[in-house]
């Protein structure tokens, strides 16, 4: 039996690894000297990133720096998932306080909130498209957030409540008989036992709404956000190491982003 | 009775409202629409709305959208099958063979980082392991296991190896979960009784994670069916249905659209009536 829990472990760091593997290449190539992408690597250069454009270069060989339009599609991918991180937060700590009571009626409204997962991303995006030049409505930044969070909730719902702290609701029923209002149950007690799960559902919402494309690409307006501009550049324009300089600098940028955000958290007057 | 007394008593549906709204206006009634437009006619770029079933009868009724069909289950199924090949015994060893909790924090937060590379990204990133020049065939030449570079990338085979990477998180999360809720004292029990280890597994473990085991196909199901970025780059030409219904649209072709997206509908439901049936997804989320 040993041997097989080892080989388990090893399977599960394997695994692991070859989830990262795009990732890995993607940083390694973006340093590609030359414009293919291919290996081996011929070259290092830092070219894509910050090389001075010479001005009739299609936008494929425009250093990253010098691509304002990739600027303007990141600032809209860092409000877009911004918004949508802090509404799933919300939305998910309110649906999961009250799912977890014997509510009448509970099974068929968790069933409700669960719809935005399961309904597949082209018939999510067609269905809104729809609907918006129907009401004729414009389409906005808080259309792709909406139909992000819609997606998002529901996820972050099984995995808030699958975590809850089993003795939760006795805890609160104990501060309740001891006359606590509600507000102060609240505030003392659940709040800070469910702190983690808001904070994971939270960073969730960041995370699958950085990368969303399927449903974004539906409610597009201007540059739109980075999935979706790049996704139109690479249509269009073949595919050169720059894009994979894109993919390093979103990934750090993110990456960075989660540990400020973890940092502030851990020394936070409440963290234990 | 006051206001006060009035809210603390329907806090519980209140705290509800926000997320049922958006749920109404984002999924049930944009879906709800698209069934009357798969009945309009239409002469571009206007639709009329008047009762017509050409729209199902010239372009569900041909016989491309039974290929579309079958490939389209085909792919997805396939797919499911492989992560869940993958993902079970990964969700059992972060269950049971890994004792410390931050580990196990720290393993799943691994399997979320990912995301955070851009979409588009991540999908023309298997250019450099499956493209001709890419890291798969780097490997068959230098070892000499092949002379010339092998043609993985436009398959289904590469459109499988893709998904697994996307959406496999997807199934490991909620058999993980159902496994968590596992009574270790039923296996001890198990296990003092002498079963059989292979018997203590099936009855115990497989049979108690079977709520998320029927989850994890489900989002794994409809994320694939969802999803026609990926096809259209990489299944070499494959038609799927999430695929044709973005083509149709691409086109402006709305109502052919909304018709395959009618049966896609029945397709979700029917996902969705297994989920709660079969599955009983809420013994995952709050029943226990």
């Amino acid at each position: 039996m040993k041997i097989l829990d080892n080989l388990l472990k090893i399977f599960v760091i394997v695994f692991i690894a070859f989830i990262y593997l795009p990732a890995f290449l993607v940083i390694l190539l973006s340093f590609e000297k030359s414009s293919s992408i291919a290996l081996p690597i011929t070259g290092f250069t830092l070219d894509w990133y910050i090389k001075k454009p010479v001005g009739y270069e299609t936008p494929a060989f425009i250093s990253l720096y010098y691509d304002h339009r990739f600027w303007d599609a990141l600032r809209n991918s860092v409000y877009v998932s911004f918004a949508t991180a802090l509404l799933t937060g919300l939305l998910v700590t309110a649906c999961a306080l009250a799912l977890r009571h014997r509510v009448r009626g509970r099974d068929v409204l968790f069933y409700v909130l669960l719809l935005g997962f399961i309904v597949p991303g082209v018939m999510m995006g067609l269905g809104n498209t729809f609907l918006y030049s129907m009401l004729g409505l414009e389409k906005s930044f808080w259309s792709v957030v909406l139909i992000n969070v819609a997606y998002i909730v529901p996820f972050g719902l099984i995995l808030m409540m699958a975590r809850f702290d089993p003795d939760l609701m006795e805890y609160e029923q104990a501060a309740g008989a001891l006359k606590a209002s509600p507000l102060n149950v609240f505030r003392t007690i659940t709040l800070p036992l469910i702190r983690w799960e808001v904070i994971s559902a939270t960073i969730f919402g960041f995370l699958l709404s950085w990368g969303e494309l399927i449903r974004t690409q539906f409610m597009l307006k201007g540059t739109g956000t980075l999935s979706v501009f790049i996704y139109t550049q690479l249509s269009v324009y073949p595919l050169t190491p720059k894009w994979y300089a894109a993919g390093t600098l979103i990934s750090v940028i993110a990456f960075i982003g989660l540990a400020i955000f973890a940092f502030i958290l851990s020394r936070g007057p409440r963290s234990q | 009775m006051n206001l006060q007394e009035i809210l603390a008593k329907h806090s519980k549906y209140l705290l509800l409202v926000p997320g049922l709204i958006i749920s109404l206006f984002v999924v049930i009634i944009p879906l709800a629409i698209l069934i009357p437009i798969s009945f309009y006619k239409y002469r571009f770029p206007y639709l009329i709305p008047e009762f017509t079933l050409d729209n199902y009868v010239k372009y569900l009724l041909s016989e491309r959208t039974g290929t579309i069909l079958l490939n389209t289950f085909g792919l997805s199924t396939l797919t499911c099958l492989v992560c869940f090949a993958v993902g079970y015994p990964f969700a059992y060893t972060l269950a049971f063979k890994i004792k410390s909790p931050k580990v196990r924090t720290y393993i799943t937060s691994l399997l979320m980082v990912p995301f955070l590379i851009d979409w588009s990204i991540r999908t023309v990133a298997w250019i450099s392991i499956l493209g001709e020049r890419g890291l798969v065939n780097y490997f068959l030449i230098t070892t000499g296991l092949s002379s010339t570079p092998q043609k993985l990338l436009f398959s289904p085979i590469a459109l499988i190896i893709i998904w697994l990477q996307t959406y496999t998180l997807f199934m490991i999360f909620p058999i993980y979960l159902a496994m968590q809720r596992i009574y270790p004292d039923y296996i001890w029990s198990a296990q003092l009784l002498r079963a059989p280890p292979h018997r203590v597994h099936y009855e115990i473990i497989f049979k108690l994670s079977r709520p998320g085991i029927v989850t994890g196909f489900i989002f794994v199901f409809v994320s694939t069916l969802g999803d026609f970025v990926t096809p259209s780059l990489w299944a070499g030409g494959i038609q799927t249905l999430g695929l044709s219904i973005a083509s149709y649209a691409g086109n402006y072709l709305w109502p052919q659209a909304a018709a395959m997206s009618s049966i896609m509908l029945i397709i979700t439901l029917a996902a969705l009536i297994v989920l709660i049936k079969v599955g009983g997804i809420k013994k995952l989320v709050y029943e226990r």
